[in-house]
């Protein structure tokens, strides 16, 4: 069993279809690419993993429950957790803040925190511990008390994953992670994707432009064109598949190499 | 039955009012998103204004159609003039910054001019002078419709006549629906973005000025107070009739109007002002983009 | 760490004795009552702060909680204020009867603005923005109307809690200790609430809801425990108010008092408590203690306000807080 199936998905807003008969499944522990032109509908298929959209027609299921149209916060206390394609920090909290509010903000008790018994400050301790540890992991240990919006923009890009990671998710969605990225950072990125996806165990679909990018560290991609999917296989015998160079002809992505 | 009919008068002309300043309301809200609490005020200012000139002209003692006339144009214009000045000092130095910088900016214009009103005119309530003989123009089947509400419903439909025109048919009226639409897209386009705002402010203000008037001319009891209530409650009609909308404005005036009027004479006339209020929170609840409003969606 | 927070909670122990036993004597009753109602003030804008300030939610109508809190408690003192004193006084000696009392009447003021609250909150805050503030606007100016419809109450002669129906009791609470430990209180509670690490969940909602449902943060709950805490108090504080001034008027919870507890936020900075203490403080003795300021009290108010937005507007202290307050909010860092 896939840990993420997606079937027959189709979202529409008004008249316009975002994703049609969109079928996709994820296995465990792999790396997945979802590629395609401007306005394909990948992060339309993301909003609706992370429950920001309901799906129109079709069904979602993670780790064999169906997760279709059920709240975010919901689908994030399952095991989902993503980064954004417009950076989405909590701008004038600290670093640490950011990681924290992850890793208390779901669960909390106002009672407990108002009185603060005795456990309570081993609690505390051990979140800003827990969340320093992640920080460090991603090289921002230096950052912790700065503000979020004074960071340079790769480590901004590199918080909000270490915010994501905080959730301790199975499936990490990845909103055009390099983004803005120049071919160091990229190949920076790419080695932090790769040690993360070890370390935690974790399964990964990203999205991005960048096919190059896509191309050297994914097992499997999948190419979305007007919200339908036109391929999905090998990174090589995608980069092949005529319908997908067609698809890219014409626009501006880079497709080199 | 005959008492119906003669509610329903009185609903659409007192709807007629509110319509003329929910139109201002909606039109500033449409280019610069943002609710002018001041426009209550500004009405005010026109029904003291109309109030000053009239004394100043020497009219208030000799009551015409052109005196009336007169007294309109004075007042539209001295608001429009006040309805410049503030998106001038107040809100244009906020353009750009977050929703509720200017929003509270709103609230405090309004209520400086609310206080600084009482100061200036004196808190003590003014007789409008009576521009226009009151009298019983016709009696149909037991209703009574005076020469006042002829005049207070051909103003304020006349107006808004004007103002269909303005929006529809005009440069201005393009280029103010063109920010209404897309601000950046129409700076692009080379759209004068500055003045087609204090444009939309000065007609608005204009619109309230008269609104003020005609209230001026029905009930002359006049105080600097007087904008809040009648205030509040045109922004509720353009939010009913879907705020942003120049049809859902005049459509959400004359309908609080006919509401708040039905409800009042057979129901109960103590909750009166509640009425509006309840209405606010059922289409907000409901509804919030109001009869004609287009639904917003956040890009994530 | 440990001598500076006992130098601290000394010295609020020791303001309150002050407050309580030497002030009376000393100051002019006109100027107790002045401080008195800087104590409620505070606790009135402490509240609204946790909604606007850090939650980021525009609420415009808090005076509506304000003014449900003063008049339900002072029903419950009026109506059956003698039988709740012989029933407390069956439990404790009738001297500590009066001090137990007050407690059991403000948080029953609370608890109605608190319910009432979360009737205004559960539809409200589907909205966003500047649909929240209009809903909320809506929501005091309902409250206050349909106060004022309700003969028992007084409606619009107001209400009077000159009730000579206990021998042992005036139903008036003059205590400046009473006040200021209530509002010692409410900034603790606020403080603890929003800066452990739990209630980095009403500054996340505050930033952005979206990537804070995205980690798990059920923002609507936030929104609503945030409204319910905020008119609890508010309610707390217009029961302070009935019972301090001795009369209550809807008048006094109209859209300009909560137009003033918002002035009181932002001025002092969104999301800074000591920001709201400051200014609330400020703000209510300044024209009370100047003569002649009467009318020009508004107009000021509002230049003040409208040229902060202009020119500072993140206020006095921004998000900043001072020491005995972030102190009490952070514990250990």
């Amino acid at each position: 069993m896939s840990l993420l199936e997606i079937r027959g998905l189709s979202v529409r807003f008004g008249g316009l279809s975002a994703v049609s008969c969109f079928d996709f499944a994820v296995e465990a522990g792999s790396l997945v690419a979802l590629i395609g032109p401007n306005g394909a509908g990948k992060t339309t298929a993301f909003n609706v993993i992370t429950g920001v959209y309901a799906p129109s027609e079709g069904s979602v299921v993670f780790g064999g429950r169906a997760i279709g149209g059920k709240a975010p916060h919901v689908i994030s206390a399952l095991g989902i957790a993503r980064t954004f394609q417009n950076i989405r920090l909590f701008r004038s909290l600290s670093a640490l803040e950011n990681v924290r509010a992850s890793l208390e903000g779901a669960r909390r008790s106002g009672l407990r925190d108002v009185l603060r018994l005795s456990s309570w400050r081993a609690r505390q301790d051990a979140a800003t511990l827990a969340a320093r540890a992640l920080l460090d992991e991603l090289a921002l240990g230096g950052f912790a008390d700065a503000r979020a919006d004074s960071l340079p923009y790769g480590e901004q890009r590199r918080l909000e994953i270490a915010r994501a990671l905080a959730t301790r998710p199975r499936l990490l969605l990845l909103d055009e992670p390099a983004a803005g990225m120049n071919p160091a950072e990229k190949l920076a990125l790419r080695e932090l994707i790769r040690r993360l996806r070890q370390d935690h165990g974790l399964t990964i679909v990203l999205i991005d432009h960048d096919v190059s990018f896509v191309m050297n560290l994914c097992d499997r991609v999948v190419v979305l064109d007007h919200g339908e999917r036109i391929a999905d296989g090998s990174p090589e015998a995608v980069r092949r598949d005529p319908a997908v160079i067609e698809a890219y002809l014409g626009s501006d992505a880079e497709f080199a190499s | 039955m005959e008492n119906l009919l003669q509610q329903l008068l009185n609903g659409i002309t007192w709807g007629s009012i509110y319509a003329l300043v929910a139109l201002g309301y909606t039109m500033v809200y449409g280019v610069l998103k943002l609710i002018n609490f001041a426009h209550g005020e500004v009405y005010m200012v026109g029904a003291m204004a109309g109030y000053y000139a009239a004394h100043a002209l020497g009219v208030a003692g000799t009551p015409s159609l052109g005196a009336l006339l007169l007294v309109l144009v004075v007042s539209m214009a001295a608001c429009g003039l006040l309805g410049a000045l503030i998106e001038r000092v107040a809100y244009r130095p906020l353009r750009g910054a977050d929703r509720l910088a200017p929003l509270i900016t709103a609230i405090g214009v309004s209520l400086l001019l609310q206080n600084a009103g009482q100061l200036v005119f004196g808190a003590d309530p003014k007789f409008f002078p009576a521009l226009l003989h009151s009298e019983e123009l016709v009696r149909v089947g037991g209703i009574a419709v005076s020469n006042i509400q002829v005049v207070v419903l051909a103003t304020a439909l006349a107006l808004m006549a004007g103002l269909q025109y303005v929006v529809q048919r005009t440069r201005f009226g393009r280029a103010m629906r063109a920010v209404s639409y897309d601000a950046p897209a129409a700076a692009l386009m080379g759209v004068p973005v500055d003045r087609v705002i204090l444009g939309t402010f000065v007609l608005g203000s204009m619109l309230a000025a008269a609104a003020g008037i005609l209230v001026g001319l029905s009930n002359p009891k006049i105080d600097p107070l007087m904008g809040l209530m009648p205030g509040l409650k045109a922004f509720v009609a353009a939010v009913l009739g879907g705020i942003g909308s120049v049809p859902g404005a005049m459509v959400g005036g004359l309908l609080l109007g006919v509401i708040e009027t039905l409800v009042t004479g057979y129901l109960s006339s103590t909750y009166r002002d509640a009425i509006a209020f309840v209405i606010l929170v059922l289409i907000l609840l409901v509804r919030p983009t109001g009869l004609f409003g287009a639904p917003q969606t956040e890009k994530v | 760490m440990r001598v500076r927070s006992l130098l601290a909670a000394s010295g609020v122990v020791a303001l309150l004795v002050l407050l309580e036993v030497v002030a009376p004597r000393v100051l002019n009753p006109y100027y107790v009552t002045i401080l008195s109602r800087i104590g409620i003030a505070v606790i009135a804008a402490v509240s609204l702060q946790l909604v606007n300030g850090f939650t980021g939610q525009f609420s415009i109508g808090h005076a509506g909680f304000m003014a449900i809190g003063a008049y339900a408690s002072a029903a419950l003192s009026v109506f059956a204020g003698a039988a709740l004193l012989d029933a407390v006084s069956q439990v404790v000696p009738l001297s500590l009867a009066r001090i137990a009392y007050f407690p059991l009447v403000l948080g029953f003021g609370g608890l109605v603005a608190a319910v009432s609250g979360l009737v205004v909150a559960v539809p409200a805050l589907r909205l966003r923005g500047d649909y929240l503030a209009i809903a909320t606007l809506g929501a005091g100016e309902i409250i206050r109307i349909a106060i004022l419809n309700i003969d028992v109450v007084g409606g619009a002669r107001g209400f009077s809690l000159a009730s000579p129906a206990h021998p042992a009791i005036d139903l008036r609470f003059e205590s400046l200790a009473g006040v200021f430990g209530v509002a010692v209180v409410t900034i603790a509670v606020i403080a603890r609430l929003v800066y452990a690490g739990g209630g980095l969940a009403f500054r996340a909602v505050r930033e952005d809801e979206t990537a804070a449902e995205s980690i798990g943060i059920a923002t609507t709950r936030v929104k609503v425990e945030a409204f319910l805490v905020a008119s609890f108090f508010a309610g707390v504080a217009g029961a302070l108010f009935a019972h301090s001034e001795g009369y209550i008027h809807t008048n006094s919870f109209g859209f300009v008092r909560s137009f003033e507890l918002v002035a009181f936020v932002v001025l002092g900075g969104l999301g800074s408590l000591t920001g709201a203490i400051l200014a609330a403080a400020t703000l209510t003795a300044l024209p009370e203690v100047l003569r002649g300021f009467g009318e020009w009290r508004m107009i000021l108010y509002s230049l003040l306000l409208i040229a902060t937005m202009i020119l500072r507007p993140q206020g006095l202290l921004g998000q900043r807080e001072l020491w005995p307050i972030s102190r009490l909010g952070r514990g250990a860092k």
